[in-house]
């Protein structure tokens, strides 16, 4: 038993410092803005196209030309969106939390419980994206408006957070700089 | 004859190694660091003359001087961890956390395995012992470098090759000391003691000369900031409040 933990100790070290050696993660990484466009792509989607990529309404229509070349480009299509509005939220979850970590790592009066209870909301969020991505790929978009909400409620929950967040920083840095 | 080479090509990185760090003033900014590797240079050659002299002494001898090693590695991370947080009091408040909860961890399963047998401490080998606490060593480890790269936290070149080369080193060794066999010499054997000798060309390529932290320049700047997030903490609390109620709502 011993012996196991001991090899799984030693093989997920020496796997964790090969990726941080090769991903760069103990290099230095301010937090650069992005090229021009990245900002708007890591903005939440209006909940009405998040709507729309996982309703059945469109899907109907199309359905009820009966037209099987536009069905299957309708749903190669739709699939392609699904996908891209899952990324997009992935990484407006992990742009997120670069800035929490950007503000956190220099509070002194960091709290552990709110940092694991952030950390398991990003890992939730994660979690139900790549889920969401892996279930797209095999039923396609329009079985998955449940879940999708699900994610969609969460991750512009995340995005207001993050603005209280910013607000506070600027709030305070008026204070600062007015004393 | 790989033994003695391994050995040799271990003595000339080290006194290399050392030769750098005097000549870089590098052994001023990382001094448990090269203090390690001056112990470990003087520990190979103090054990060679031993083991010339008496192959009774050399056991006992081999094993203190491991054990000694051991803890001045753990000072290694130590000071790792000492000039990688000096400028993040959170990111160093959150990694004390998490490796007092690992070794309140360990010392909970330790307490266990001798309450079920009293008698462990005098089965256990010293190998065995060693390969625990490495093993301990090796979470910790992990649990460091994860935090480390949670909070992107910015390393300088010199900081991390002393990190990168002593976690691949204690990864190494923990998986060699499972396999390695109490007498003779085979695969495990030689890559137990070749281990060092990666660790030592990753020292070496990376403590070449001095290099500045990045971002430790502005230290001063970002400790005004620092208030300013504090601040925050307790706004994002509330909303995380709300959040929680939204969600189950």
């Amino acid at each position: 038993m011993m012996e196991f933990a001991s090899v799984i100790a030693g093989a997920g070290l020496l796997l964790l410092l090969t990726a941080a050696a090769l991903k760069g993660w103990l290099a230095s990484r301010p937090l650069i803005p992005g090229p021009a466009g990245e900002e708007d792509a890591t903005e939440p989607c209006p909940e009405e196209l998040v709507n729309r990529i996982f309703s059945r309404t469109d899907w109907d229509f199309v359905h009820g030309l009966r037209a099987g070349g536009i069905e299957r480009l309708f749903e190669q299509e739709r699939k392609k969106v699904a996908l891209v509005w899952v990324r997009q939220t992935s990484r407006m979850v992990r742009k997120v939390m670069d800035e929490h970590a950007q503000a956190a790592r220099q509070s002194k009066n960091l709290k552990i419980s709110t940092e694991i209870d952030i950390f398991g909301q990003f890992l939730m969020l994660m979690a139900v994206c790549a889920i969401l991505s892996a279930a797209i790929q095999l039923a396609g978009p329009l079985r998955l408006g449940g879940l999708a909400h699900f994610a969609q409620r969460l991750s512009q929950r995340m995005s207001k957070l993050q603005e209280t967040f910013r607000a506070g920083v600027l709030a305070n840095a008026g204070e600062a700089g007015s004393t | 004859m790989l033994s003695e080479s391994i050995w040799w090509s271990s003595i000339v990185l080290e006194v290399f190694l050392l030769t750098r760090g005097v000549s870089g003033h590098l052994i001023f900014r990382y001094p448990v660091f090269y203090g390690y590797i001056s112990f470990v240079l003087a520990q190979s050659i103090f054990r060679s003359f031993v083991h010339r002299w008496s192959e009774q002494l050399y056991s006992s001898v081999y094993w203190t001087t491991e054990f000694l090693g051991l803890m001045l590695g753990c000072w290694v991370v130590f000071e790792i961890y000492r000039v990688a947080l000096a400028a993040y009091p959170g990111t160093a408040k959150m990694a004390r956390n998490v490796l007092l909860f690992l070794f309140a961890l360990a010392l909970a399963k330790c307490g266990a395995a001798l309450w079920n047998d009293p008698h462990l401490l005098e089965e256990t080998t010293a190998l065995q012992m060693e390969r625990a606490l490495r093993t301990v060593e090796a979470t910790s480890i992990v649990a460091l470098v994860t935090v480390f790269a949670s909070y992107s936290i910015p390393f300088g070149w010199n900081l991390r090759g002393i990190l990168l080369g002593y976690g691949l080193f204690i990864g190494e060794r923990v998986i060699c000391l499972t396999f390695v066999p109490v007498a003779g010499k085979d695969f495990w054997f030689y890559a137990y003691s070749a281990s060092y000798l990666v660790a030592l060309s990753l020292w070496l390529g990376h403590l070449w000369s001095y290099q500045a932290i990045p971002e430790a320049e502005s230290a001063q700047l970002e400790r005004e900031y620092q208030m300013i997030a504090t601040a925050t903490q307790r706004r994002l609390q509330e909303v995380r409040g709300q959040l929680r109620k939204a969600v189950r709502s």
